[in-house]
């Protein structure tokens, strides 16, 4: 793998300016790389990422599952697993490379300023302790809040996110509350110490459908109150349309594209957002579309412990030709805010060929 | 909560029944195949038979059901139940009390269980969790390796070694060392002093505790492996909180449900253990004596104390299920 050129490019687009958009980024993360330790070598499951995320503004990251998006999510937080470290990149919050200091240092500055909404709050919240433990654990043990005081903010927490009859629920357990509730009770866990960025991993993934609406609507409402960045890291597509400013769309641990999102739906610059694209079921399927198979992305996506030469995503992708199985393509700026890192991106992004995007209408911001 | 713990007292006592009814229908049967176990009273001599019918009604065995194989003999075991409720838990072959018997044994029994939780406790929760915490590291082979050799080892291979080999040489060194007065020479005593029941029993009870305490090793490290995999664990670090607070409270604290589990199961598992640690050091204690009673056919020791050792059993299984309804609040709306 040519790291060196292409960690060159993805740096040149991050510093192009303007592309995340107005605003000075609260937390910007230049061409990190994060590699595993295996039996069989080192394995890089993320190559090369770089993004920016302002106040106010809402980022997607989107990609398959093993594209890197959740370990790069990890890795800001300095909460990746012992056999992964960060070979090389930056993670800077406010100007400061959270990298550069010690885990203890780093985890510290986490969680005051940025938090982290996991995917399974069933999972994610303990099951021994009280929600109202949880919500203030930090409040209490870093601010030193009394116990008392805890209480009311707990109280004040599960109030704004919207937990019915907030009083009474504090003192219950996270198996109490519903599926839904629980990822509540995650944001609300996140926002206690007032932080200036949310990372949400897959927020929704683990609720029904109608719940998703809701909690993403949360989100957005949270997250439009403070003026919070916020990094959604999702694969639906339908998600990214209603609720995201801009996206940056992963593929085998590199960024293949990053757009504001208006631009990328309507005309994508590589192949494999358009084929993403393609792949949204449709709206309207229940008239037209009867009998018309769903497009797919044929193949799967490739292990990072063997990916295939040159691009990617070249045995997948079908614009492939030769120059894409024996050069990595870079990242490059194809249009003003936009960045694609295909051989043929101007064409991809001159053939429109897409269906106009499905906006999740619940979650819907306008 | 409240409902809870009723529920498993009710549960208790109805074991607690069921293990006395039990215990009275082995030892009828045996008493009706092997014959009456009052001519043991007599141990070689020849009684007459006005004497063994008045032990026979001594030790309530006259009841012709004993003599009917097959028989249950419920009537004699609602009066031993009525007896049990007054307090009077009868007597041993020389007439001494069993109340009073256990009165003298049970303590030592207990001062032993001390020192072996104490053992199991200190030795599984730190081992297990410095292995669980640099899981794959040579501290963590060597603890694993460690707790595969004491499970090797019997208690009994360990007592017999400590008593023969170490305990001596240990022994007269701290008299030297110390002084004849000095508390280290009983800690070494290979026997045990009855004027000295706390210190004669620290040694064989961190031996007893030894042995069992492979398993505890074994299981907290895994308990916590998998606390520490978890995501709650993650979400608990993302709030920027001192590690040391996240192992307290979000690992140790998760693993400790099968740990309680665990002392209350080998607990039951360590009163067979007690016999022989007991035997073998000559602790006055309870699994000593009811081998000896076992050994002289004495019926109503045997059932006093087998009993009473029942209903300890079910009293920490008790404690258990409380103290994990305490620890996951999952359990209790069940």
């Amino acid at each position: 793998m040519s790291g060196d050129t292409s960690a060159a490019a993805a740096s040149s687009a991050a510093d192009h300016d303007g592309v995340v958009g107005p605003g000075t980024p609260l937390l910007e993360v230049r061409d990190l790389a994060v590699e595993f330790r295996t039996p069989e070598g080192n394995v890089r499951a993320v190559d090369g990422l770089s993004y920016r995320v302002a106040a106010g503004r809402t980022l997607a990251v989107v990609g398959e599952s093993g594209s890197g998006k959740s370990v790069s999510s990890l890795a800001v937080m300095g909460l990746l697993p012992d056999t992964a470290r960060v070979t090389h990149g930056e993670v800077l919050l406010a100007g400061e490379d959270l990298l550069s200091l010690s885990r203890r240092e780093h985890r510290r500055r986490c969680g005051e300023r940025i938090a982290m909404v996991f995917q399974d709050a069933l999972a994610a919240l303990n099951p021994v302790h009280t929600v109202g433990y949880q919500l203030t654990e930090a409040l209490r043990r870093r601010r030193g809040m009394s116990r008392r005081d805890a209480g009311r903010r707990a109280v004040e927490l599960l109030d704004l996110v919207g937990v019915p009859n907030a009083r009474g629920r504090v003192k219950d357990y996270p198996h109490q509350f519903s599926g839904g509730m629980r990822q509540r009770v995650m944001i609300a866990t996140a926002l206690a110490l007032d932080p200036d960025v949310l990372i949400a991993d897959e927020p929704t993934t683990a609720l029904d459908v109608t719940v998703q609406a809701q909690v993403l609507r949360l989100l957005a409402e949270i997250q439009a109150e403070r003026r919070m960045g916020l990094v959604l890291i999702t694969h639906d597509l339908g998600v990214v349309a209603g609720m995201a400013d801009d996206v940056t769309v992963m593929y085998a641990g590199r960024v293949v594209e990053r757009a504001p999102v208006r631009d990328t739906f309507g005309a994508p610059a590589h192949p494999y957002t358009r084929a993403l694209l393609h792949s949204i079921p449709s709206s309207g399927a229940g008239g037209d579309g009867e009998g018309r198979r769903l497009p797919v992305i044929p193949g799967r996506p490739p292990s990072p412990a063997a990916l295939p030469t040159g691009c990617a995503f070249h045995p997948r992708c079908d614009t492939a030709r030769d120059v894409c199985r024996t050069d990595p393509p870079p990242l490059e700026a194809v249009a003003v805010d936009r960045a694609s890192a295909c051989h043929f991106a101007a064409e991809v992004l001159a053939s429109h060929d897409v269906p106009p995007p499905v906006e999740h209408e619940e979650a819907a911001h306008d | 909560m409240g409902r809870y713990i009723a529920r498993r007292v009710l549960q208790a006592v109805g074991t607690l029944l069921l293990v006395m009814l039990l215990l009275h229908l082995l030892t009828t049967v045996a008493i009706q195949l092997n014959g009456n176990p009052a001519q043991a009273f007599f141990g070689d001599k020849v009684a007459s038979p006005t004497q063994l019918a008045a032990v026979e009604q001594r030790f309530n065995l006259d009841d012709p059901c004993f003599d009917q194989v097959g028989n249950p003999c419920l009537g004699p075991f609602v009066e031993r139940l009525g007896q049990y409720a007054r307090g009077d838990f009868g007597t041993n072959l020389r007439g001494r009390e069993v109340s009073d018997i256990v009165a003298a044994a049970a303590p030592n029994t207990l001062r032993l269980f001390c020192v072996v939780l104490i053992t199991w406790l200190a030795l599984g929760m730190v081992l297990g969790s410095v292995a669980a915490r640099r899981r794959g590291s040579t501290g963590d082979h060597g603890i694993r390796l460690t707790s595969v050799l004491i499970d090797a080892f019997p208690v009994f291979v360990l007592l017999i070694v400590y008593r023969y080999v170490v305990a001596v040489p240990l022994h007269r060194w701290a008299e030297e060392t110390f002084g004849e007065d000095s508390w280290p020479p009983y800690w070494f005593k290979p026997s045990f002093d009855a004027d000295h029941p706390w210190a004669t029993v620290v040694v064989p009870g961190i031996l007893l505790g030894l042995a069992g305490s492979a398993a505890f090793i074994r299981l907290v490290r895994a308990g916590q492996l998998e606390a520490y995999q978890g995501d709650h664990v993650r979400a608990a670090r993302s709030k920027g909180l001192a590690e040391r607070h996240v192992v307290v409270h979000h690992v140790v604290r998760n693993s400790s449900v099968p740990v309680v589990t665990a002392v209350g199961l080998t607990f039951a598992e360590a009163l067979g253990g007690a016999v022989i640690t007991e035997g073998l050091m000559n602790i006055y204690g309870m699994g000593g004596v009811l081998w000896e009673a076992v050994r002289n056919d004495d019926v109503g020791l045997v059932l006093g104390i087998v009993t009473l050792l029942a209903a300890v059993t079910v009293v920490v299984m008790i404690v258990v299920d409380i103290a994990y309804a305490v620890l996951d609040p999952r359990i209790r709306y069940d």
